[in-house]
């Protein structure tokens, strides 16, 4: 299979671990789809942690021992993809560009996951008035567009400042706010519809607590769409980073390089036929999204019955692997 | 009709004058009257389309003080005292003469018989009215602070209006009719105690100016056409109608230029959108000198060494400073970052102004060129650690995208010798203007002038409590402010406003960095440009034609 | 974004349907509660947004805070009243609101409500174009998805829908005027006509400001080509984004059904257990299609601020970024109420047609 490099002992809990599963489970086009989603996320992960290593010049580096770098050259020479017009390595930026935007997806993934769902599950199980408390809230933010939510949360939380690591959070925690509601809509609807379930009703005659029902019964079929829910939320928080860093609410050039603000400065570039300072950073938004959003639709058709394919004889294993997810 | 053409040939002469016109145009070069760019009965010129991306916030002069509504209100009020193209020196607009009359009274005379477009009479009681107004409304966002040396406006007369001054022989007074608080409104149709819509002041046709506007679409569409009870100084305009096209983006602006969807960008291309249009033949670059100021502010209390910090040291301070002016290199910032759309700015008044010197020139560096040995020397002398660290502030979102080109560039020029360690930040416009004053020891601005006089590059700035708040505070530059505004004698005055500008570069209040230029880009087509890129930083639609 | 894929993996499929739980009461009382929540959605948002704009600062300082001196300021500050109470400020916003008085923008001085209904023309045709692209694209597209199901034309529509989404619409902007702006010239990018057709269209007798429909009712036909002209590509922009979202939703869908159907007409030959899968296997179905269908109105005025932003398209969603820039709160608020009230309403209405077709969601 897929998955051959893999010690044949540690079989047993490896093959439920989310991806490999669905890479085991999956063939075809589905597999090919898979496959290039985790190779092109790959080399969004490889350029991440080893940015300094792959790019020849530090992403603020704007000259050297042999002077400063001319400004907007063509790519060639020393600078394969180019330089901008504050005479920075385009290549360098764009590699540097996958290192803020991973600090920011984890941070906001790992918030808005945990918020979201536990809001969802929460108020989807107990209803009453935690609950239309809970949708009056999610309905209004949601209702405010994202990327304005954002920032206006980003002004709030940086005060507007350029610092890195403020940056990183205040873009993190807008991408928060803005995406608990929906993941919360979404959660509570699931739960909702599983709570007229045969198997919630059981547990509850058995006399299961409600924390017990949500946290064993519910969660795990609720969060089934967990896989497709976390690579929308990084991918959605790409974007928003980079939008926030296009309208000019990012992260200042010499602290660290961020896609959507270099983006946003080569607009003019671009009217002038300067192609190379916008091309690269937009096509490394596209690829990670690209390559996140394979791999999430992938797991999801995995994980629904209706959309899988399989042969009758993996049916088995795919039941008791898939559950893990 | 003979004042017409007097003021025609006034215009013409103006242009003849001009040093500043970068680009000729053939047919201005004569200084015969009638063959100059604004001719009078033949107004056939095909309608003259402007894009910008400067917005309005509200027509009514009462209600902004920025340079997108000004630039309408040129076009469609009457002032008392405008300047021609060609000059920042005020000329007489609905005024028959103007001067002092008194140390403290400024008499103005308007010339007889004028109308409004609407046919009202424009008379002394709507020139009393508009400043009244101006004072009683104070709006937030309008322009009545420039009235500061205003105490009461009278009327003898209908064509008298007598300006009583708080401060003797204000030499500043006619240009700051000239300014955004200038345009005259119609009493008739403007109400007293608050700002007028744009929508009503376009329905009542309350205009005196060289238009009038047909269609208003705000921030979208103005389309504009020849107001024939207009009698000022600009003259009948050279089109017959015009049209001002608003754009949120330069690269839109920048590509609509290019493919002769208007006929003119002015205000504000990208040095990037600027280059390429020169290489393009089908359009000319016109450049003017500019009033716009870029600059560094130091605050004395907070900056490495300032007043208020824990090794407190005035002398060493000072170093700091010098050693930064040392090993600033204007040149490379003006050529790489902006292309040539800004230049090197070594005073505090920019070129073009009566008065403007260049000290920083001599006093720091070599020959306008950074000298690292110098810098290194000054900060030996004073005993200051090396290198010293100093926190620079800018704002990426309010002077133009390119500012954060321009001060990456800045931290490299001070670093590059080792005597600096800049700590680079950028904070959004709202909270920069909230914390400038009290958190950052040194941060960026940038100003646009009022009207045109050196005076307003020196007392907002260098006069006790200014709108800096650095805590800077010298008691003799503070009297020769006070003191040259009332120099009637021009020589003295020039003199004062010199000696200011050096004794300012000595205590580098502030570091002056570049001075912007005025860059509207025109098809080859479109003639008059070059005559309204000059100091009074007034752009009149009036002087095109193709 | 939004959730693509219908949360649809029942375990069991044909899981017995247990009858409504009627807790509260009928349908209609359900309608009345529901709608009645509209009410505090919009006022929360409202509350929200008044403190929020607040803490972000103020117009005055935006304006002026490079000219005047930190007194001047705070005295223009106080002239205008910001320096009051937020609480007092906020009730007498309040108020003004229930007298139906949205105020007039503090930055350029018009009445809120000439805001909404100028802009709000434009980003409603915006709007009706994008949709149409979507369902254009995203509907015929997904059945041909679903029916070379995992084959090659079905991968690389997916890759497609999948791409329309990974592309920031600055992004394709940016490669349009690249392309159309700078190479080809085939297609405006910017604006929503020419100043000639946008003069001719603004004077017209009470124009809707949806130019499309004004050029036909002057029955001006250069007028509408050019604003056509004008309208194709930030409608394909943001048109392609939902309607990758549509292929894929009908693609998912069709599949679903499709499958059930051949096995249960496999499995039965009954007419009785076919109308049972119908009633209830493939209604359910419908709720995610309905709702993400509603999401997409406010992921549409969400999208319209970044395609509004680049294709220089004067919406509402564009001045909205302009006005919150300036810090003009009785702009945002006035936009915001208007986004609320129809986010609102839309959710309201998905919620209704849900619980019309599976009365268990029903509170």
């Amino acid at each position: 299979m897929g998955t051959a490099t893999l010690p044949a002992s540690n079989k047993s809990w490896v093959d439920k671990l989310p991806i490999i599963s669905h890479l085991k489970m999956s063939s075809g086009l589905q597999r090919g789809m898979l496959i290039s989603g985790l190779a092109l996320t790959g080399l969004f992960l490889i350029a991440a942690i080893f940015a300094p290593l792959i790019a020849p010049f530090d992403f603020a580096q704007s000259g050297n021992a042999n002077g400063d770098f001319p400004r907007q050259a063509a790519p060639g020479g020393d600078f394969i993809w180019g330089t901008t017009s504050g005479g920075y390595d385009v290549f360098s930026r764009t590699i540097f560009g996958a290192q803020t935007a991973i600090f920011v997806i984890i941070a906001a993934v790992v918030m808005s996951l945990f918020l979201g769902v536990l809001l969802g599950l929460v108020s989807g199980y107990l209803g009453g008035w935690f609950d239309r408390i809970a949708v009056m809230l999610s309905d209004a933010i949601y209702a405010f567009p994202s990327l304005l939510l954002a920032i206006v949360m980003s002004i709030v939380i940086s005060q507007g400042q350029s610092k890195v690591f403020g940056g990183v959070m205040a873009a993190a925690i807008s991408i928060t706010v803005v995406f608990i509601p929906q993941y919360f809509r979404v959660v509570r609807a699931e739960v909702m519809r599983l709570k007229a379930e045969p198997f919630v009703e059981s547990a509850q005659v058995i006399g299961a607590s409600p924390w017990r029902v949500m946290f064993t019964h519910l969660l795990r079929n609720a969060t089934r769409t967990l896989p497709l829910i976390f690579t929308l939320n990084a991918t959605e928080a790409l974007l928003t980073l980079a939008g926030l860093g296009f309208l000019g609410f990012g992260i200042e050039p010499t602290s660290a390089s961020e896609w959507g603000y270099d983006l946003n400065r080569a607009m003019s570039d671009a009217t002038s036929g300067i192609w190379w300072t916008g091309l690269f950073p937009g096509l490394a938004i596209v690829v990670t999204v690209l390559g996140m959003t394979l791999v999430g639709e992938s797991m999801n058709d995995l994980n629904d019955p209706r959309l899988r394919r399989f042969s009758r004889k993996k049916a088995k294993r795919i039941t008791e692997a898939g559950v893990g997810a | 009709m003979t004042r017409k053409k007097n003021g025609l040939r006034l215009a013409a002469a103006a242009l003849g004058i001009s040093a500043l016109a970068l680009t000729g145009c053939t047919s201005s070069a004569s200084n015969d009257g009638d063959a100059s760019g604004a001719p009078s009965g033949d107004a056939s010129g095909a309608p003259i389309t402007l894009g910008t991306t400067d917005k309005v916030t509200s027509l009514d002069p009462a209600g902004s003080y920025d340079n997108g509504s000004f630039m309408v209100m040129n076009q469609i009020f009457p002032f008392l005292l405008n300047s021609e193209p060609g000059s920042p020196e005020p000329s007489n607009d609905l005024a028959e003469s103007a001067e002092f009359t008194s140390d403290k009274e400024f008499t103005v005379k308007l010339k007889p018989g004028l109308k409004w477009a609407n046919g009202n009479d424009l008379d002394s009681k709507d020139v009393k009215f508009t400043f009244d107004r101006q004072l009683k409304i104070a709006d937030p966002n309008g322009p009545s602070s420039l009235l500061g040396n205003v105490e009461s406006i009278t009327a003898p007369d209908a064509t008298t209006v007598v300006f009583k001054l708080k401060v003797a022989n204000d030499q500043t007074f006619p240009q700051v009719l000239t300014s955004p608080v200038g345009p005259i409104v119609d009493d008739e149709v403007f109400p007293a105690d608050k700002v007028m819509a744009d929508e009503e002041i376009v329905a009542g046709k309350a205009f005196g100016g060289q238009y009038v506007i047909d269609s208003y679409n705000k921030n979208s569409l103005i389309s504009m056409s020849a107001n024939d009870a207009y009698a000022g100084v600009l003259g009948a305009p050279a089109n017959k109608s015009a049209a001002i096209k608003y754009y949120a983006d330069s690269n839109n602006l920048k590509l609509d230029v290019q493919q002769g969807n208007i006929d003119v960008a002015y205000r504000s291309l990208t040095p990037t959108d600027v280059e390429d249009l020169g290489k393009d033949s089908n359009l000319v670059v016109h450049k003017g000198p500019g009033g716009e100021l870029r600059y560094i502010v130091f605050n004395f209390d907070t900056m490495p060494y300032g007043a208020k910090t824990a090794d407190a040291d005035a002398a060493k301070s000072l170093a700091v400073r010098q050693a930064a002016a040392n090993l600033i290199d204007r040149e490379a910032i003006a050529s790489e970052v902006y292309k040539g759309t800004y230049t090197p700015a070594y005073s505090y008044v920019p070129q073009g102004f009566t008065g403007a010197i260049e000290p920083l020139k001599e006093l720091y560096g070599t020959d306008g060129k950074p000298d690292a040995a110098k810098a290194k020397k000054v900060l030996e002398d004073a005993g200051v650690d090396i290198p010293v660290s100093l926190p620079l502030q800018y704002n990426p979102d309010h002077y133009g995208p390119s500012s954060g080109d321009e001060y990456a560039l800045v931290k490299k020029q001070l670093e590059a010798d080792g005597l600096f360690k800049v700590d680079l930040k950028s904070t959004e416009w709202v909270t920069y203007q909230k914390q400038r004053v009290t958190d950052y020891p040194a941060y960026q601005l940038g100003w646009f002038p009022d009207y045109s006089d050196a005076d307003n590059y020196l007392s907002p700035f260098f006069a006790k409590d200014n709108f800096l708040s650095n805590n800077y505070d010298n008691p003799a530059v503070d009297k020769l402010i006070s003191e040259q505004r009332g120099m009637a004698d021009a020589a003295e005055r020039t003199k004062a406003i010199e000696d200011l500008q050096t004794m300012v570069a000595k205590d580098l209040s502030t570091l002056p960095l570049l001075q912007g230029a005025q860059v509207a880009v025109a098809g080859k087509d479109v003639q008059g440009v070059e005559k309204t890129l000059d100091p009074s930083f007034k752009f009149r639609l009036g002087v095109l034609s193709k | 974004m939004t959730i693509t894929s219908p949360p649809g993996q029942v375990p069991s499929p044909l899981a017995a349907p247990k009858p409504a739980k009627q807790k509260g009461g009928g349908f209609l009382r359900y309608v009345i509660t529901r709608f009645l929540l509209i009410i505090p959605t919009v006022f929360i948002l409202i509350t929200v947004v008044f403190f929020l704009m607040r803490v972000t600062g103020d117009p005055i300082t935006a304006a002026l805070g490079g000219r005047l001196t930190p007194d001047q300021l705070a005295e223009r500050i106080h002239e205008a009243g910001y320096d009051r109470p937020l609480f007092i400020q906020y009730f007498e916003y309040l108020g003004q609101i229930f007298t139906g008085n949205l105020g007039r923008t503090l930055t350029d001085n018009t009445a809120v409500t000439d805001i909404l209904t100028t802009y709000g023309a434009a980003t409603l045709e915006l709007a009706i174009n994008a949709v149409l692209v979507a369902l254009i694209v995203g509907i015929p597209l997904g059945l041909v998805a679903a029916k070379f199901r995992d084959r090659y034309p079905d991968a690389i529509l997916r890759v497609l829908a999948i791409l329309a989404y990974a592309t920031p619409v600055f992004f394709a902007g940016l490669l349009l005027k690249l392309i159309f702006g700078v190479w080809l010239h085939w297609l405006p990018i910017a604006g929503r006509a020419d100043w000639q057709t946008e003069l001719q269209l603004t004077t017209l007798q009470a124009p809707t400001g949806i130019y499309w429909l004004d050029a036909l009712r002057s029955g001006n036909m250069e007028a509408f080509v050019n604003v056509t002209q004008h309208a194709i590509l930030p409608a394909i922009a943001l048109g392609l984004l939902t309607g990758g979202v549509f292929l894929r939703l009908v693609r998912t869908n069709a599949i679903g059904t499709l499958g059930r159907e051949y096995v249960e007409a496999g499995r039965s030959r009954g007419v009785s257990e076919f109308r049972l899968t119908t009633k209830h296997a493939y209604r359910p179905a419908l709720i995610p299609i309905i709702t993400v269908m509603g999401m997409q109105i406010a992921l549409l005025l969400g999208g319209a601020v970044l395609t509004e932003t680049t294709f220089e398209w004067k919406g509402l969603g564009f001045k909205l970024a302009e006005y919150l820039t300036a810090r003009d709160f009785v702009a945002v608020q006035g936009i915001v109420v208007l986004l609320a009230i129809i986010v609102a309403f839309t959710n309201f209405i998905v919620d209704i047609l849900a619980a019309l077709i599976d009365p268990r969601v029903r509170y």
